[in-house]
């Protein structure tokens, strides 16, 4: 019996999905209205954008490197995404692969930056998360774009009964990401890497490729976050992204990514999204001090942390 | 640059660029900026500019010394922001609510901040778990649990003789949190240069297996690292209540973040440890506030601002970087 617990808690994601069944048990027990069609949407419709943030920073983390500049680059993407709209009236249709195209590009700069410089990935992408947010707040002067396209606000509103449609590009996002990871090559390499750089670089693996391909790909997502946030919002806000580097880095650190690089989980950085946004839920609806949720947060990633701590050395294989 | 490389030939001169020391480079682009602003703006070197400017000053260069002093052991400590404004809130309950005398409240504000970044200090030696995620998950408990304490109530009715001190002049123009950050700087570069634990935590930081075989306790040396940077960002927080003459619960936070990297990395303090610039550090800040005031002065667009800093530290760290491999192509060391 022991045993077989212990089996148990040394996946990953165990101790997630359990803590999240008992928590939305619990919700469903204490709050009537936890169930309903509509606090259901509104709670999944929230999980979108982060679920896209936490992917974004997830496979910087693989590569064993950090982009702080994921919600800078995600502010960057929304205001130009809406202001392409409002002042030069570009459809939708093109706006959004534009805006896409330069979240890669913020990335792409960032994974140049890092690998012709051979200088620390946090203090490079530090550096152009300040200047991405002063090209942001420069360009509008901190005023949002407001007039953004009525199909965009009706994509960020709908829902199958308690289904959003903005939860749809995360699922899909996730997975391709679980695809990419476990099947395909360009994707082991990454992990490989991030294992073992110099291992990998032995066996043939190129240290650039990998690395500016992880930032490309880091920005790309950040941008589809922001994206999405703009579709949500109904508005182009210059502060999106502002506060996505805490979650960013607490949703694949408590779906068990390992910092150091090489080791990431796509379903546990998903369950830990969700269980942040069950967290944050039952908050309001136990009507708790918002302050809350900051603490709460900081507790849970030191919990994780402690968790794979004790999971890394009950599996023999601790972390140095 | 010395007066003798601008005599040389091109070729000499650029070697001499090249390993210049990162700090005279600093000092030329700071005092180029200075003749600039002063030129374009006469007001920036007005008295009362000048003492906005000191002030500011004060508590960048203390906000780099708290991360600085982690740095140098191959952390980061990504509290300081939370731990500034932990202490700024104590402070302001210990004087406005307990009414406790000014250097008391003082006394046990520093104590707080200490005490916090002991205990980042302590959780990162006993599990062993990188300071960046360490530090990051208590910045959140440590804003957290202030919010819920203070419900983010501000306390602005502290004793006047606290935002007299923030006003005070010496001389017209120099404030008197300037001089306390420069007391600081001789403090830090004693530390470092001439006593036993100083030395001891360059060398836990540039090597912790290194040092730990040749008998420095790298556990407590990187604890009291972690406790001397809570000080260090609590002192920060009491210069900014002296400041704004009131305890805001929305100063500190992730605001310090940029300025707490800028100045070290700027003046040369390496990230991966072992490494400090103490005179560097404040070098560094007084760049960024000299950009910052300048901006300001000029009105260019205040919201370019981050831009600029952003770039400016890119180009410090890409100098720095091909400084050291060209001093290294050429096999002259740093």
């Amino acid at each position: 019996m022991r045993t077989r617990l212990r089996r148990l808690l040394l996946v990953e994601w165990s101790g997630l999905a359990a803590a999240i069944v008992i928590g939305a048990g619990a919700l469903a027990a204490i709050a009537p209205n936890f169930l309903t069609e509509f606090n259901l949407y509104v709670m999944l419709r929230s999980l979108s954008v982060p679920l896209l943030v936490a992917f974004a920073q997830m496979i910087t983390l693989g590569v064993g490197q950090m982009n702080i500049a994921v919600g800078a680059i995600g502010g960057l993407v929304a205001i130009v995404f809406g202001g392409m709209m409002e002042v030069y009236g570009v459809p939708l249709g093109l706006a959004v692969p534009l805006a896409l195209a330069i979240g890669a590009l913020g990335g792409l700069l960032n994974g140049l930056l890092i690998v012709r410089t051979g200088i620390n990935a946090f203090i490079i992408t530090l550096a152009t998360a300040s200047a991405f947010t002063g090209i942001n707040f420069g360009i509008t002067g901190s005023i949002p774009f407001y007039k953004m396209p009525p199909a965009l606000s009706a994509f960020g509103d709908q829902h199958w009964s308690a289904m959003p449609y903005l939860l749809v590009a995360p699922l899909i996002v996730a997975a391709l990401l679980g695809l990419f990871f476990s099947r395909m090559a360009p994707g082991r390499q990454l992990l490989a890497f991030g294992g073992n750089p110099h291992a990998a670089e032995l066996s043939g693996i190129s240290r650039g490729r990998v690395v500016i391909s992880a930032h490309v790909l880091s920005g790309l997502l950040a941008a589809v976050a922001a994206v999405l946030a703009v579709a949500q919002l109904g508005s182009a806000q210059p502060t999106i992204g502002a506060d996505w580097l805490l979650l960013s880095f607490a949703a694949p650190i408590i779906g068990g990514a390992a910092l150091t690089g090489g080791y990431i989980s796509v379903l546990g950085t998903m369950f830990a999204v969700f269980l942040i946004g069950l967290i944050q839920n039952g908050m309001v609806l136990a009507k708790v001090d918002p302050y809350w949720v900051q603490f709460v947060l900081g507790a849970l990633i030191l919990a994780a942390v402690g968790l794979n701590r004790w999971r890394a050395v009950n599996s023999g294989m601790a972390q140095i | 640059m010395t007066d003798e490389a601008l005599s040389d030939t091109p070729a000499r001169r650029r070697i001499h660029f090249g390993v210049v020391s990162g700090q005279v480079g600093l000092v030329l682009i700071i005092a180029g900026f200075w003749t600039v602003f002063s030129l374009r703006a006469p007001g920036f070197l007005s008295s009362f500019n000048l003492f906005t400017v000191g002030r500011a000053l004060a508590i960048d260069i203390v906000i780099g010394f708290a991360q600085m002093v982690v740095l140098a052991t191959g952390g980061m400590n990504l509290s300081v922001g939370a731990i500034g404004v932990c202490a700024v809130m104590m402070a302001g309950y210990l004087m406005q609510t307990l009414g406790l005398p000014v250097p008391l409240a003082i006394a046990g504000a520093l104590a707080l901040g200490g005490a916090l970044g002991w205990l980042n200090g302590f959780v990162i030696t006993r599990t062993g778990v990188n300071s960046f995620i360490i530090t990051l998950a208590s910045a959140n408990l440590f804003s957290g649990a202030m919010l819920i304490v203070t419900k983010a109530v501000p306390l602005n009715a502290l004793p006047p003789e606290v935002g007299a001190f923030g006003k005070a002049r010496i001389a017209g123009f120099v404030s008197p949190l300037l001089l306390i950050a420069v007391a600081i700087c001789a403090v830090l570069f004693i530390l470092y240069r001439y006593s036993a634990l100083g030395r001891r935590i360059l060398a836990a930081g540039a090597n912790a297996r290194a040092a730990a075989m040749s008998g420095v306790p790298v556990g407590r040396v990187v604890t009291i690292s972690h406790a001397l940077s809570g000080v260090l960002a609590a002192i920060a927080g009491m210069m900014v209540v002296a400041h704004l003459g009131a305890a805001m619960p929305s100063v500190g936070g992730d605001d310090w973040l940029l300025p707490s990297f800028l100045g070290p990395v700027l003046g040369g303090t390496l990230l991966s440890g072992g490494a400090v610039a103490v005179v560097g550090t404040m070098l560094g800040a007084l760049l960024v506030t000299t950009i910052r005031s300048g901006l300001l002065v000029l009105q260019i667009g205040n919201f370019w601002l981050q831009l600029y800093l952003g770039v400016i530290l890119l180009l410090a760290v890409l100098v720095d970087r091909y400084r050291a491999l060209y001093a290294e192509r050429h096999g002259i060391a740093r």
